[in-house]
C-alpha cells in the first residue's frame, strides 16, 4: 500500500506545470468558498450579535396564552407576577440579567398631527446592565428614574413625519387593560436610528413604569434574558426551563432564535446562496479535473498497458488513478485553506466597509470570519470533486485493451 | 513425433487464428498456427513485420484472445479462464520484456523490479531480497536507485528483464527486446537472457528481426504471413562443435 501510495504521488508530479495548474484552480475554488463563506459566516455573527444586543437578548419568557390566543386588550396574556419570575431567572447560571418589556401600541399627538406608534416600554436601567445598545441620532438613554416628567425615545422617521426634535413634547393616547382610553404627556430626550427605516418610521419608548400608569396594568408583555456568552444559550435555556414550571402562571422560554424571524431568513438566504456557489465550484473542479485526468490517462496508456500485462488486478488501475486525483484534490484543498486564511487575514485589517444593506442606514464592514467547519466543508467539497472527476478516466483507464495499449504510441 | 508428445510441455498453440477487423473486413495476422514448446527452451520468433509475431507473443502472453483455436499454458487452457483468473495466470507464471523497455518513469530500477512482487502480494522482506538477487544477475545491484531517465538503453533493458524475471515466472516473453539497442548492448543483452535460460532453466520465447539473436537461439520458429514457415531446432548435445547459429542457419 506504501508504494502504491509512493506511486500516485510521484504521478501526480509528472506534469508538474499541468499538475499547478489544476492545483491552483482547486485552491482557487478552496480560497473562493472561504472568502465567500468567512464574509457571510462574518455577516451571520454580526446580525445574530446585533439582534442580540439590540434588544432581543438571548432568550425571553413570555405566558403560554401569548402563543396561544390573540390578545383581546393590552397586556391580556401578559406575565403577572414578573418580578418573581425575574428574581428566580436571575440566580441561573450564565444568566447576566433580565429586563421586563411591555409591546403596545397607540396614537401619538403633537397638538397638529397624529401617527400611530409601535410603543416599548423598558427599565433603562436593566436595559443598560445588559448591554443593550442604542443607536441616538441625537438626545440621550431614558433616564428611568422615579418622579419628572415621563420620557420618551422616539425613531427618526416618526420624529420627522411629527417634525418633533428632542426637547418637544408629545401626546400618547393608548387602549388600557380594562379598554378605556388612556392619554399621557411625554418629553422626547433622544431620537433613535436604529438602521431599519421601516422600524425608525413607528418606534416610540417609554419607560416600564410610565407605561404601566398608561395601561392601568401592573404586568409585563415579556422578560428579555441576557447571558455572558451566546454559545451558552442552549445551556441555559435547558437549565432555565425547569425553574418555570413550579410558578402560577404558565410560562414559555424562548430562545433568540426561535424568536428571530429576520436573522433565520437572512441566514436562509445566504445559504442557500452559498450552497448554489458550492454546487457551482464542484462542477467546474470537476469538467475540468476530468478534461485534466483524462490526458494524464492518454498519455499513460502504454504504461497502463504494462501493468495490466504484468497482472496489475484491473481495480488497482482504478485505485491509482482515483488516489492520484484525491491527493491533487487534498494539496489544492491544503493550498486554498492557506491561501485562504492569508487573504482573510489581509481583508481583516484593510479597513474595507460595503455600502449599506437593503433598508439599513450604516455601512458594513467587510471582514471574515475563519470557520473551520468551513474550511474542512470546502475542502472535501473539492477533494470529493476531484475523486469524482477521476471515475471516468481511472474506469477508461482500468478498461484498455493490453495489446492495444501496449502498441499505443 | 512420438518423441516430441513424451516431452514436458510449457506452451501448446493448437490451430490459433487471429483476425482483426480492418474497415469493412477482416485481416488474418495468424492463420492456424501450432506450436509447442518445452520448459528451458529459448525460442525466437522470427519473420517479417507483419508476419505475426508480435501477435502470437501476445497470443501465449494472455494479453490478447485468439479468433480460434486453443492456448494452454502450463496444462491450462486459457481459453477457459475469465479475465480474473487470466491475470492470475500472468502474475505468476509469465514476465514480459517489451521493445520500448516500458519502465514505469517515476519508479527507480529497484522499484520497477518489485512491481510485480507488489502486485503478487509478495511480503516486503521477500521482496527486498529477491529484488536484490534479480537486480544481482542482471548486474546492475549499483544502479538499484536510479531512476529509468538515469540509465542507459541497455541498462534499462536489464532492469526490464530482471523484472520479468523476479517473480520466477515459467516462461518469459520478450517482444523484439534488442530493437532499441546498440550492437554492443544488444550482445550483452542477449548473452544475459541466454545465462538466465541455462543457469535457471527460465524459457524464453523472443520475436526478433535481429540476426544476433538468432545466432544465439536453441530454435526459431518462423512466421510469414501468419503462417509457420519453419520450426528448426537443435539441443546443445547435438551443436558440438558448431555454434547454435551455423547449425540453426543449417536446418532453415
Amino acid at each position: 500500500m506504501g508504494k502504491f501510495l509512493l506511486l500516485a504521488f510521484r504521478n501526480i508530479f509528472r506534469n508538474r506545470r499541468r499538475t499547478l495548474m489544476t492545483l491552483v484552480m482547486v485552491g482557487g475554488g478552496v480560497t473562493g468558498l472561504l472568502m465567500v463563506g468567512g464574509f457571510f459566516a462574518f455577516m451571520f455573527w454580526g446580525l445574530r450579535e446585533s439582534t442580540i444586543n439590540g434588544g432581543f437578548g438571548h432568550m425571553q419568557i413570555f405566558t403560554a396564552d401569548h402563543f396561544n390566543r390573540d390578545e383581546v386588550r393590552v397586556l391580556d396574556t401578559g406575565i403577572d407576577n414578573w418580578r418573581q419570575v425575574a428574581a428566580t431567572v436571575k440566580t441561573g447560571e450564565h444568566v447576566r440579567g433580565v429586563a421586563p418589556r411591555i409591546d403596545f401600541y397607540g396614537m401619538v399627538s403633537n397638538g397638529d398631527k397624529s401617527s400611530v406608534f409601535m410603543g416599548s416600554a423598558v427599565e433603562p436601567s436593566a436595559e443598560n446592565s445588559l448591554g443593550f445598545t442604542t443607536r441616538f441620532a441625537s438626545g440621550r438613554d431614558l433616564d428611568g428614574k422615579p418622579g419628572g416628567e415621563v420620557e420618551a425615545l422616539i425613531g427618526a422617521g416618526l420624529a420627522k413625519s411629527m417634525n418633533v426634535k428632542v426637547g418637544d413634547g408629545l401626546t400618547l393616547l393608548a387602549m388600557t387593560s380594562d379598554g378605556a382610553l388612556n392619554g399621557v404627556d411625554v418629553q422626547i430626550v433622544g431620537i433613535v436610528n436604529s438602521g431599519v427605516a421601516e422600524m425608525d418610521a413607528r418606534s416610540l419608548r417609554i419607560t416600564l413604569s410610565a407605561a404601566q400608569r398608561l395601561l392601568q396594568s401592573d404586568r409585563v408583555t415579556n422578560l428579555v434574558v441576557g447571558l455572558d456568552k451566546t454559545e451558552n444559550t442552549d445551556q441555559a435555556a435547558e437549565e432555565l426551563a425547569p425553574r418555570l414550571h413550579g410558578l402560577p402562571q404558565s410560562l414559555v422560554l424562548k430562545k433568540w432564535i426561535d424568536l428571530a424571524t429576520y436573522y433565520k431568513q437572512v441566514r436562509s438566504l445566504f445559504s442557500m446562496i452559498f450552497i448554489f456557489l458550492g454546487v457551482i465550484v464542484f462542477f467546474m473542479v470537476l469538467m475540468s479535473s476530468i478534461n485534466t485526468l483524462l490526458m494524464t490517462m492518454f498519455e499513460r496508456t502504454r504504461e497502463i498497458g504494462t501493468m495490466l500485462a504484468m497482472g496489475t488486478p484491473r481495480g488497482w488501475i482504478v485505485a491509482l488513478f482515483m488516489l492520484e486525483a484525491t491527493l491533487i484534490g487534498v494539496l489544492g484543498a491544503l493550498g486554498g485553506v492557506v491561501a485562504g486564511n492569508l487573504l482573510g487575514f489581509l481583508l481583516n485589517h484593510s479597513g474595507i466597509h460595503l455600502p449599506p444593506p437593503p433598508g439599513n442606514t450604516v455601512p458594513m464592514s467587510f471582514k471574515v470570519l475563519y470557520e473551520p467547519a468551513l474550511m474542512i466543508g470546502s475542502s472535501l467539497l473539492v477533494i470529493l470533486s476531484l475523486a469524482f472527476a477521476s471515475i471516468l478516466p481511472a474506469i477508461r483507464a482500468s478498461r484498455l485493451q493490453i495489446a492495444e495499449a501496449l502498441a499505443h504510441v | 513425433m512420438n518423441e516430441l508428445a513424451a516431452m514436458p510441455e510449457l506452451v501448446r498453440v493448437e490451430a490459433v487464428t487471429r483476425q482483426f477487423p480492418m474497415d469493412h473486413s477482416f485481416v488474418r495476422a495468424l492463420d492456424e498456427v501450432s506450436l509447442r514448446v518445452s520448459p528451458g527452451e529459448f525460442l525466437a520468433i522470427a519473420g517479417p513485420s507483419g508476419s505475426g509475431k508480435s501477435t502470437l507473443l501476445n497470443l501465449i502472453g494472455c494479453i490478447d484472445k485468439p479468433t480460434s483455436g486453443k492456448i494452454i499454458i502450463d496444462g491450462v487452457d486459457t481459453s477457459r479462464l475469465n479475465p480474473s483468473r487470466m491475470t492470475a495466470l500472468r502474475r505468476e507464471k509469465i514476465g514480459f520484456v517489451f521493445q520500448t523497455f516500458n519502465l514505469i518513469p517515476v519508479f527507480t530500477a529497484a522499484e520497477n523490479v518489485e512491481f510485480p512482487l507488489l502486485v503478487q502480494g509478495v511480503s516486503a522482506a521477500e521482496r527486498r531480497t529477491r529484488v536484490a538477487v534479480a537486480l544481482e544477475s542482471v548486474g546492475l545491484a549499483a544502479r538499484a536507485n536510479h531512476r529509468p531517465d538515469l540509465l542507459s538503453g541497455g541498462e534499462r533493458q536489464r532492469i526490464a528483464v530482471a523484472r520479468a524475471i523476479v517473480h520466477h515466472p515459467a516462461l518469459v516473453l520478450a517482444d523484439e527486446p534488442t530493437a532499441n539497442l546498440d550492437t554492443h548492448n544488444a550482445t550483452q543483452l542477449i548473452d544475459l537472457m541466454h545465462d538466465l535460460n541455462r543457469r535457471l532453466g527460465l524459457t524464453f520465447i523472443f520475436s526478433t528481426h535481429d540476426a544476433r539473436l538468432l545466432e544465439h537461439t536453441d530454435r526459431i520458429v518462423r512466421l510469414c504471413d501468419g503462417q509457420i514457415q519453419s520450426d528448426a531446432s537443435t539441443t546443445p548435445t547435438r551443436l558440438e562443435g558448431a555454434s547454435h547459429g551455423q547449425v540453426l542457419a543449417a536446418r532453415l
